[in-house]
């Protein structure tokens, strides 16, 4: 077993945002502790994801933090000011809160529904309006289309997107979200979750993220704290470690199979190389596209139009079929990603994709660039590089915890 | 003579008699709102009090249905040595029928609220009045203004008896009518009497539903 200090990845003092020192939540008329004494310290701007088995403790620990649930014991210090017994009101006001199931005020408007707490935090009503149309904006609604929607005539991507702008509402530094993303399907998830994390690029709050999903955690979290029964820490460390060297066989089995092609949920498109392919206007025309097509080395040439967006892939074979414009003919450009996705997303999308390449394009659809199957070989050739390494220098530093039999060291 | 050959009468004595009838109405429906406004306030109150508390609800419901089981004619006799005759013991008594549909309508339309509304209202830091005032009681209000709907409508027929204790309103011509049992008159008094109750009650009702329409948010619709 590993115990408590050398499981908390060691942060500076002073860039802790929220640091747990043995919070328990005891439930009375039961033997055992819901949470047993759980210490973290979560750093400032980073996402924090705790993840572990259901009934594990994971969403009480996170509902201690706003006191939604009222620890037992133990103290919750946020940026330096212990917090146990201050206002619980003014604490809350101070952290964003996005629940699974949303819970948006159905009699409010989309409007007030975000600007409620900006409100309460005694913003003047121009302030609260300018406020809520850069959130709407920011999680993609169109502030003039939706601002006197109400809840009921949202989907329910639409509505956690209302969510996530209504806890940024009064700017607070720290995001508590309890399976954000839990009851959406899995197209309107991924989406969802790749907004949130260039939403969080954008505004680095301190997030605390709790999920059930390994495969969410890697994709979310800076870091990732396995929690087993009454929120016992496992292991707290980046996903790259958890991966590449699980803490214990508790560790190992969460982590499940495939830890290999999980990796690839570590990188993201826009930190690899992006493969250049031929990209022409649509109203090209064809004697060009074929020059351009013999000039290049892949067998398509992408249509883009006069904002830079795809629109359609042209082969030579559709080349030569006279009759129709060119805007009509070969697949359309399907199989796209924004930068923040991951080279597992681009690997999933490759699959599907005609022409055996994912587009990659900015948060307005813009091209940027391709992803195909040699840049993901890049990329998983460097990743195991850069594990060799790494591994070779925590053997020789004396700090490796995996033996070969993959028990807890 | 039977009830058809009364009842050919009726349409000329309406025509006489309409303008001291419309009074009449007028006055019912005065005491019943009244009543009605004070047994909202009371009523509510009450709700919003005791529903978070099982035994609390529970006692708030015990009493007020124990009112609606006394007799009217009971209650009125009873508040003649405490608050006498006439307008005041009409609008007690009232409040006190008129209590139950709203105090019941108030704790279930508060606990229907959905835990994860409140539990996100809570999250964002509002405090208890704040979650009462903007997001439970408007997320409440179909539910209550139905229980004060459907009180109106008791309170409406009960009115009539506050004639017997010298109260206002439409009981006058009908409690004359049935001291004069068999007479033309008689018919002719009870029953216009009970047909103004009706359209009052009819009429309250649509107000009510007008109301409820206007007050309840577009996005509970």
């Amino acid at each position: 077993m590993i115990d408590e200090t050398e499981a908390t990845a060691a942060v500076p003092e002073q860039q802790v945002m929220i640091r747990l020192e043995s919070l328990t939540k005891r439930y009375p008329g039961q033997a055992e502790p819901a949470v047993d004494a759980i210490s973290m310290d979560i750093p400032t701007g980073e996402v924090v994801v705790l993840v572990g088995p259901s009934g594990c403790g994971k969403t009480t620990t996170l509902k201690m933090i706003n006191r939604i649930i009222e620890p037992t014991s133990g103290r919750i210090i946020l940026d330096g000011d212990d917090v146990t017994h201050a206002n619980a009101d003014h604490l809350r006001r101070r952290i964003g809160y996005v629940i699974q199931q949303i819970g948006l005020f159905p009699h409010m408007t989309i409007a007030q529904n975000v600007g409620l707490v900006p409100g309460l935090l005694g913003w003047g009503r121009d302030r609260v309006g300018e406020r809520v149309d850069e959130l709407l904006e920011l999680v993609g609604l169109e502030p003039s289309e939706y601002r006197s929607r109400y809840p009921k005539e949202l989907s329910g991507g639409q509505r956690q997107r209302v969510g996530v702008a209504r806890a940024l509402g009064g700017d607070p530094p720290v995001m508590l979200m309890d399976e954000p993303f839990g009851a959406i399907d899995p197209i309107t998830r991924d989406r969802l979750q790749n907004e949130f994390l260039r939403i969080q690029a954008d505004t680095q709050k301190t997030v605390v993220f709790v999920t059930h999903d390994i495969d969410e955690a890697i994709k979310m979290g800076d870091r990732i704290a396995i929690l087993s029964r009454q929120s016992h820490i496992a292991q707290y460390d980046t996903p790259e470690t958890i991966l590449t060297a699980p803490a214990d066989g508790f560790v190992e089995d969460f982590i499940g199979s495939g830890a290999a092609l999980k990796r690839l949920n570590l990188t993201r498109v826009r930190d690899v190389e992006l493969g250049q392919w031929a990209v022409a206007p649509v109203d090209e025309d064809r004697a060009t596209l074929r020059q351009m097509l013999a000039d290049s080395n892949h067998g398509s040439v992408l249509l883009v139009d006069d904002q830079n967006r795809p629109q359609r892939w042209v082969t030579g074979r559709d080349l030569a079929r006279a009759s129709e414009p060119v805007e009509r003919i070969g697949l359309p450009a399907t199989a796209q990603v924004e930068p923040h996705a991951t080279l597992r997303d681009a690997l999933d999308e490759m699959v599907t994709s005609t022409v055996g390449c994912v587009i990659v394009t900015d948060s307005r659809g813009a091209y940027q660039g391709v992803v195909d199957l040699e840049t993901v070989m890049k990329a998983v050739d460097e990743m195991r590089t850069a594990a060799r390494t790494r591994d070779r220098a925590a053997a020789g530093a004396g700090t490796a915890r995996v033996d070969p039999d993959g028990e807890a060291g | 003579m039977d009830f058809f050959d009364y009842l050919r009468e009726v349409p000329s004595y309406l025509s006489d008699n309409w303008s001291d009838l419309l009074d009449l109405t007028l006055e019912h429906a005065q005491v019943v709102l009244v009543a009605m406004l004070v047994a909202t306030v009371v009523g509510v109150g009450l709700g919003v009090v005791t529903y978070r508390v099982r035994s609390a609800a529970r006692v708030a419901l015990t009493v007020t249905g124990t009112f609606v089981t006394i007799p009217s004619f009971a209650l009125f006799g009873l508040f003649i040595p405490i608050l006498g005759l006439g307008y005041r013991p009409t609008v007690v008594a009232l409040v006190m029928y008129a209590l139950l549909p709203i105090v019941r309508n108030t704790i279930t339309g508060l606990r229907g609220v959905d835990p994860a509304i409140t539990e996100s209202a809570l999250g964002m830091g509002l405090s208890r009045w704040q979650r009462l005032r903007r997001i439970e009681l408007p997320l409440a209000w179909p539910v209550i203004v139905t229980g004060v709907r459907v009180s109106t409508m008791i309170t409406v027929g009960i009115a009539a008896i506050a004639a017997k204790v010298n109260g206002p309103g439409l009981g006058g011509p009908i409690f004359q009518g049935l001291g004069a049992t068999g007479t033309q008159r008689g018919f002719n008094l009870a029953f216009s009497g009970t047909l103004g109750v009706v359209i009052l009650a009819l009429a309250l009702d649509t107000m009510f539903l007008v109301i409820a329409r206007l007050t309840t948010s577009r996005g509970l619709r």
